[in-house]
């Protein structure tokens, strides 16, 4: 495997502490407020430069909203996200427009994130339009540029987005993302919608292009080998919850949280002489209208003890590079 | 064209609007509706040079004559020239329903297009602002509306300025709707991640998407109002009576010896405006087809 990529090792590029998102629920006669959905409740990651972050987790998890909150495109209930050394939880207006050139977002479905009534060589190039007052023809030659960078052709600026399949809209996608030169891109399960001979094409490219641009990945995903194959540090999301944070090797050899123990061994392994035992975990995820009290995961908890109903386990480094939270590592 | 094979061939590199208009000559109905309208519309307009008679003249001499070689189509119970009062009255319909369609597509897309996009408040703002408008009667406010502007501006205007306020709320709500369902899409939330600004999200990508709701309503409006026109002038509440129009000729035949005896005063203007109003209504069905890329016709 070639390991050219240079994390800065000192250098954060994004640090998010103690974010929510909660989605009000309105109900009865006045429509008051008479709960939250608790979309993402309470995590904290950081972001190395050059670094992919992966962060799994099953439907419904709030990887996803965990992902746009962060860029800013919907606004967190509480916490703090900075980027760069500057906070931008709280930016409006013109200031937040100016740092969102900074990171861009990769999405899952190359269907309709392509506005189908632009040609393509203007999808790419609004984003440059945005923050200069260059006209397309100004722009045309870079665009062109960045498509044959994305493994597309120069004519292909002339098509429309309905004339391509699923991986190519995907690479139309990841072209407008890198038009402003972006530090970090946000993909959100950018592969999830393809084709799976289509999906490795796709995932080598965004490689490729995180050493040409220099890029830092937060890489949302439900597929845990995608992950494994792009993600230098992986989280685990659980009921809007991070669970679990270690880096890729830690992460598949030896999972501490019993909710990654039981995703791990759900990983099919072609051999047959390999093959471990699976955990199959009971129930349902709760509904985070109403998480369950304690640790979120103790109601199909394994190894469930009396404490973890009541105690709301912290994310804690138990090993080096290696966040779990979850009582029974908590002594 | 309209004598193309029956399968479409798209070639790869057209335009989404490109598509539209190939679907759109292939209608046969639609392409002869569009002659006919741009016909009707040419007459109408370079009337002054068609016609050698003056409209304003009346003719006691030769009031209520039938169709003859002076007169192609008769003259009226003042004496004018049916035919050259058609080609004007034709003028001043089309004109009343360009005008309040322009006026009631802008005003009504601008209003449902900011509403749909911010939602919230703003969105309860002007739909509560749209309902009162549309709760109006139209009738009793075009009544007291064309009473209390009458004067300020010149005849035919009042009406259109009447009618246009009394009738955007329709299409607000048409936009809203079209809108709110639109801007779901990935896309939109791709395009504030890239930065651009909130007018510009509704100009360069949610109103493109959401154009072929407006032009058909846009057709359906034209049609409508040439008719609202027309019903308000045969009532004598619309264009003024000096000025020729299709409703205005048609209110003389609210005389029973004009409906009974004298046809040639009623039916030219009738059937002006039924011809104009059909074709217009097919040319809305042909845009229709030809913008929804589903359909297959």
């Amino acid at each position: 495997m070639k390991e050219l990529k240079k994390i800065e090792e000192d250098h954060e590029l994004l640090r998010v502490k103690n974010l929510k998102k909660y989605y009000p629920i309105h109900g009865g006669f006045f429509k008051r407020k008479i709960g939250d959905v608790k979309a993402v409740d309470r995590i904290s990651l950081t972001l190395k430069k050059g670094e992919t972050f992966g962060l799994v987790g099953e439907s419904g998890c709030g990887k996803s909203t965990a992902g746009r909150t962060i860029l800013r495109l919907t606004n967190a209930t509480d916490g703090e996200i900075i980027f760069d050394n500057q906070d931008i939880t709280r930016l409006r207006g013109r200031k937040l427009r100016e740092v969102r050139r900074h990171f861009q977002m990769v999405f899952q479905d190359p269907y309709a994130s392509l506005n189908p009534k632009m040609m393509v060589g203007h999808i790419v190039d609004e984003p440059i339009r945005n923050y200069s007052s260059n006209n397309h023809r100004d722009i045309r030659p870079k665009v062109k540029q960045l498509l044959n960078k994305v493994g597309l052709r120069e004519e292909d600026y002339y098509k429309y987005p309905h004339e391509f399949s699923g991986g190519q809209r995907q690479r139309i996608g990841i072209a407008r993302a890198l038009a402003l030169n972006p530090k970090l891109i946000v993909a959100d399960e950018p592969v999830s919608a393809l084709d799976v001979s289509i999906q490795s094409q796709v995932l080598n490219l965004l490689k490729d292009i995180q050493e040409v641009f220099d890029l830092t990945y937060l890489f949302i995903a439900h597929d845990l080998s995608v992950v494994k194959h792009m993600s230098d540090r992986i989280g685990v999301m659980y009921l809007g919850n991070l669970v679990e944070v270690a880096t890729k090797q830690d992460m598949y050899k030896n999972p501490m949280h019993p909710y990654t123990q039981a995703l791990t061994s759900a990983i099919p392994n072609p051999n047959p002489l390999r093959r471990k035992e699976r955990i199959i975990l009971k129930g349902d995820v709760p509904s985070p209208q109403h998480p369950p009290s304690g640790c979120v995961f103790h109601t199909r908890c394994p190894m469930a003890m009396e404490a973890c109903k009541k105690v709301v386990p912290e994310l804690k480094e138990v090993r080096p590079n290696h966040q779990v939270a979850c009582l029974l590592y908590d002594r | 064209m309209i004598n193309s094979p029956k399968h479409l061939k798209y070639s790869k590199k057209m335009s989404p609007w490109a598509m539209a208009r190939k679907k759109f000559m292939k209608n046969k109905l639609a392409m002869v509706s569009t002659c006919f309208l741009l016909f009707v519309i040419v007459i109408s307009f370079l009337a002054p040079y068609i016609t050698t008679t003056d409209i304003t003249r009346v003719n006691i001499g030769e009031t209520s004559l039938p169709p003859s070689s002076d007169h192609w189509l008769g003259t009226d119970k003042s004496g004018r020239d049916v035919y050259t009062r058609l080609l004007y009255g034709g003028r001043v319909s089309l004109m009343v329903g360009i005008s309040v369609t322009f006026i009631v597509i802008s005003f009504g897309s601008l209003i449902g297009s900011i509403a749909g996009y911010f939602g919230g408040v703003v969105d309860n703002l002007l739909m509560r602002f749209t309902d009162f408008v549309l709760n109006f009667p139209f009738l009793v406010f075009v009544i007291v509306l064309n009473a209390i502007l009458f004067g300020t501006v010149s005849g035919v205007w009042v009406l259109i300025i009447v009618i246009s306020l009394l009738s955007w709320g329709g299409t607000a709500r048409i936009v809203r709707s079209k809108i709110l369902a639109e801007k779901e899409n990935e896309y939109i939330i791709a395009a504030q991640s890239i930065g651009t600004s909130s007018a510009k999200v509704i100009i360069r990508h949610l109103l493109p998407n959401v154009i072929s709701a407006i032009i058909v309503q846009a057709t359906l409006l034209f049609a409508g109002m040439i008719a609202v026109e027309a019903a308000l002038s045969y009532l004598n509440f619309g264009v003024p009576q000096t000025v020729p129009s299709w409703g205005n000729m048609l209110s003389s035949a609210n005389e029973p010896d004009v409906l009974q005896g004298k046809p040639w005063i009623w039916i030219p203007p009738a059937l002006a405006l039924i011809v104009t109003i059909l074709s217009i209504n097919f040319i809305g069905e042909g845009l229709k087809d030809a913008l929804n890329p589903k359909s297959t016709r």
